[in-house]
């Protein structure tokens, strides 16, 4: 595998901008909205428009981005003026929190901002999902990230290996990811530079793994120092923190990045957002997505070539069907992949990661990921 | 028709030259009773339930029948007591022109059933067995006799208890007293077994309801078995005019119903007799006629032979004749149905319209009315229970998890009598299903709050059957009625999108009302600016974005009224 340290690279401007820049965005909207209030014009909201409508797949670039479709909210719709609203009062507590320097969850905004409106029965907020969405409108509004507007998302995957971090914002803290225990760290939901610093990466790739119970066992069998590999755990489909932290070690330090989930539909679309990033996030697809990660598997050729077809299961409808989408999407179209993705639908078979302990637990410690690796079997 | 009627109406009868009592003389001979008894069926005196409403029709309907014609608005007061197990007393009281004494055993103790058939005029009781058909029937039941008290304006007050010799089909009155007090008008009291009160749809309640919507110049108080009292207090105090009978019209005539009435003609020729008889009956007719057929018209028409009258109906058939007189023909009006609607159903909005009169089998006149009431408690209630309570059968209590709602009723009218029965196969009940509701705004027309009135009137009315509670269908009656209804609905659609745009205007007032208290506050606490101005700007430029859609609201509908006119005419066009 290539083993050679890149410099740096320059962080883009978006990026680094400070919290001062962005509050200053975040005021311009009720600044604006005041303005068009005082000289007596329909208030308005505009954000871009996200889903697939304006999305598009940047083949040079080789990751998901979003489109310059901007969509305008009027307070003077019936359909639109609840959102208004809500709009208003979220643009409020952004303010609030970058002028205090304070940030909070997603979870804690939408209960700081939940009461009944004045003279209604009717919630300002109703479910989480609402105020989430609002506050994506507001992310692309301002051309930022949640996570510049004082929010963010529950901490979601476990980093472990020979890697030093040091957390700008808890006592400048330093601590290597080898020594934290078998649960390694605890990814957080922004992992900017200011706040969490990378000073060390002793490792010749990553090793981006779906299931924690995978995470867990390649810890036991001592796989990353063995293979000299940093090891991330995303428990599912991959939450911005980590998916940002392997962004940082492939563009910092030029780490390979490998990935390697279920052999199923659900796990081929978390390789493909590590790779090409998401519809939800296309506008930070430059800051998230990493167009040469590697699958390693698993995937239907390993059930042949190990002789795990005792261990596959049944695909079930939502799966074919997930399958065929994956078929159609442009970083999809290498013939082996396709080939791969015809052979699930024609099979309507799918294999766990864990279904290799079918030969014995350290197999995939031992044989599979080393062969496979050190080989490049990537599909 | 029912002999119980006042001399007035006697005289007309005799006047056509029918003698009930010379027609009915061939019943003498047998069993009135038994008669009864194979007929029941016929005369709507089947079925527990219906016959109890057929009783309070027949009682209900010659007292209305009794008032209009002496000039009298109505007050009727209906009664039920139950006495036993399917045993009961009913009693109704009018405060009509009461019979005179003496004509109290031929008014109410003589079975006369059939004469209907000679006679054409718009009546309530054309499917009636009359008053002393429901005394034989409580008399059959029960083997009592009926307690009738009888009033005029000239005479004492006389109450008495009535019996039918039914091998002689003569009146036998007893227990005569004269009251003291002063009283004008007829009370009938009898018993009877074989029959069961019941709520809901063919009761005796609703058969009332449903008058009182179509009689507004009448009082209705009903005391039921539990002692409730319902009033239906007139709302109109103007009494409707009395139809007059009508010669029947050549184009109806059967060969059966020829003969007889000419065994009762005055005329010497079989030509004269049939131009006094008929209506639009003239000496071209008669030239036409006698063309056709192998006898002199001349002929006696007393002597005619069932071959020659075969003949002679036939020749009919072959002629033409002018269309009926459609003059005869009295509808309730749009005004009465409304009022009687808004007072009684208490719909939101309702909508009426009644037809110009028609003719169909080109012989009898008819005339349709229609209403449309909408919203409010419009409909008929029907108690449905939620899924909840299903599943918890061991809830103590059922009532919480049943919940009333309204849904569509059609309410059907002969002659202003109520129709309660045999709905599915009526022409009426077709004709609103055949409606497209979805174009007037009405999505399910089955669970909506609507109650639909067609009244059908005429000198003739096609029943489907001997039980005489469904309307046939026929070709005329079945396009007028859709016309009617189609104009009542598109009224009805307009109201209703007119409505939900209300609301839609409201909801908005009252959407961005609550919003901007929420929006200017947060703006105010960001950037300082002022509270009360800001919400004063909102609140203008909502009032003001109202303004400007009502404007285009106005032009839209103007066009859409346009677009209705021209389908209107259309539709004119198609009906010519």
């Amino acid at each position: 595998m290539a083993n050679q340290k890149p410099k740096k690279q320059e962080l883009e401007k978006h990026e680094v901008e400070g919290a001062k820049e962005i509050g200053k965005r975040v005021y311009e909207i009720a600044e604006n909205i005041v303005h068009q209030i005082e000289h007596e014009h329909t208030p308005t909201f505009s954000t871009k428009v996200r889903g697939l409508s304006n999305v598009y797949f940047d083949q040079e670039k080789g990751f998901i981005q979003l489109g310059d479709k901007t969509v305008t909210r009027p307070f003077l719709n019936l359909g639109a003026a609840r959102k208004f609203m809500q709009t208003v009062l979220v643009t409020e507590k952004c303010n609030e929190y970058l002028k205090h320097s304070k940030t909070a969850s997603i979870r804690e905004i939408y209960y700081e901002l939940k009461h009944t409106v004045a003279k209604t029965n009717e919630n300002t907020f109703d479910g989480q999902e609402e105020s989430n969405d609002v506050i994506v409108d507001i992310e692309h509004s301002v051309s930022t990230i949640r996570e510049k507007l004082g929010l963010q998302a529950d901490p979601k995957g476990s980093l472990y290996g020979d890697i030093t971090l040091i957390d700008r914002k808890h006592n400048n803290d330093e601590f290597s990811c080898k020594n934290l225990g078998r649960g390694g760290w605890s990814i957080m939901s922004r992992i900017e530079p200011d706040e969490i610093e990378i000073k060390e990466v002793n490792a010749d790739f990553v090793l981006v793994v779906e299931t924690s119970a995978m995470y867990g066992r390649l810890i036991e069998e001592n796989y990353p120092k063995k293979h000299n590999a940093i090891l991330i755990g995303t428990s599912g489909q991959a939450a911005r923190g980590a998916r940002r932290l392997v962004h940082r070690l492939r563009y910092e330090f030029n780490l390979p990045i490998v990935v390697f989930t279920d052999g199923d539909p659900y796990g081929w679309y978390i390789y493909s957002v590590i790779k090409s990033g998401s519809m939800a996030l296309a506008a930070h697809s430059k800051f998230l997505a990493v167009p040469d990660a590697k699958y390693v598997g698993m995937t239907l050729t390993d059930v042949e070539e190990y002789g795990l077809q005792a261990v596959t299961e049944k695909m079930k409808d939502g799966d074919v069907k997930r399958a065929k989408e994956l078929m159609s999407y442009d970083w999809f179209k290498s013939p082996a992949w396709q080939k791969e993705l015809k052979l699930a639908i024609d099979k309507k078979i799918r294999i766990e990661q864990q279904a290799l302990a079918n030969k014995s637990l350290d197999f995939v410690a031992k044989k599979y990921l080393p062969e496979k690796i050190d080989n490049e079997i990537f599909l | 028709m029912s002999n119980e009627k006042t001399t007035k109406q006697e005289t007309q009868v005799s006047k056509d030259g029918i003698d009930a009592n010379v027609l009915f003389s061939e019943f003498k001979e047998h069993s009135v009773a038994d008669f009864f008894k194979k007929n029941r069926q016929m005369l709507g005196l089947y079925g527990k339930q219906r016959t109890l409403t057929t009783i309070i029709h027949e009682l209900v309907t010659n007292s209305l029948d009794a008032c209009e014609e002496a000039g009298i608005l109505p007050e009727i007061e209906v009664k039920i007591s139950e006495i036993g197990e399917e045993y009961y007393e009913i009693s109704v009281m009018d405060n009509g022109p009461g019979i005179p004494e003496n004509k109290i055993g031929s008014a109410l103790g003589k079975l006369l059933a059939g004469t209907k058939f000679h006679r054409l005029v718009q009546t309530r009781g054309q499917q009636g067995i009359g008053v002393s058909g429901i005394i034989l029937f409580s008399q059959i039941t029960t083997g009592k006799p009926t307690k009738v008290i009888s009033g005029t304006s000239k005479e004492r007050a006389v109450s008495l208890e009535i019996t039918i010799d039914s091998k002689t089909n003569s009146p036998k009155m007893t227990n005569k007293v004269y009251l003291e007090k002063k009283f004008r008008g007829t009370g009938i009291k009898a018993k009877f077994k074989e029959i069961q009160y019941k709520k809901g749809q063919g009761s005796v309640d609703e058969y009332l309801r449903r008058t009182a919507i179509a009689n507004p110049h009448a009082t209705i108080v009903f005391q039921d078995p539990f002692q409730e009292v319902t009033k239906y207090e007139r709302i109109v105090k103007t009494l409707p005019k009395i139809p007059k009978q009508v010669k029947p019209h050549p184009r109806g005539v059967t060969v059966d119903e020829l003969l007889s009435l000419a065994r009762y003609t005055s005329a010497r020729k079989i030509s004269s007799y049939l131009m006094l008889t008929f209506d639009r009956f003239g000496q071209t007719a008669v030239d036409s006629i006698a063309k056709m057929i192998h006898f002199d018209i001349n002929k006696d028409p007393r002597k005619i032979t069932w071959e020659e009258a075969e003949e002679i109906v036939s020749a009919i058939k072959k002629t033409k004749f002018i269309a009926p007189n459609t003059n005869n023909l009295v509808p309730i009006g749009e005004n009465f149905i409304e009022k009687s609607l808004q007072t009684i159903v208490e719909p939101e909005f309702c909508f009426v319209y009644t037809r110009k009169p028609s003719v169909y089998k080109g012989g009898y006149a008819f005339q349709v009315e229609v209403a449309v009431a909408f919203g409010g408690n419009a409909g008929r209630l029907v108690s449905v229970s939620s899924p909840k309570a299903k599943n918890r059968k061991d809830s103590l209590d059922d009532q919480e998890d049943t919940k009333e709602v309204r849904v569509s009723e059609i309410i059907r009218y002969a002659n202003k009598s109520p129709l309660l029965f045999d709905a599915g196969g009526c022409a009426i009940t077709k004709t609103v299903q055949s409606i497209d509701w979805k174009r007037y705004g009405i999505h399910n027309f089955e669970s909506a709050p609507v109650t639909v009135f067609v009244n059908l009137i005429s000198v003739h009315i096609p029943y489907t059957s001997a039980g005489k509670s469904a309307i046939a269908d026929e070709e005329e009656i079945l396009v007028e009625t859709k016309l009617a209804l189609m104009d009542v609905s598109r009224r009805l659609g307009r109201y209703i999108i007119d409505k939900k745009k209300e609301a839609e205007k409201l909801e908005k007032r009252k959407v961005f009302a609550k919003y901007a208290p929420e929006i200017v506050q947060a703006l105010s606490r960001i950037t300082g600016a002022d509270a009360t101005k800001l919400q004063k700007n909102l609140d203008k430029m909502v009032l003001e974005k109202l303004k400007m859609e009502d404007l285009e609201d106005q032009k839209q509908k103007a066009k859409d009224d346009k677009i209705e006119e021209e389908i209107e005419e259309e539709e004119d066009l198609v009906e010519e």
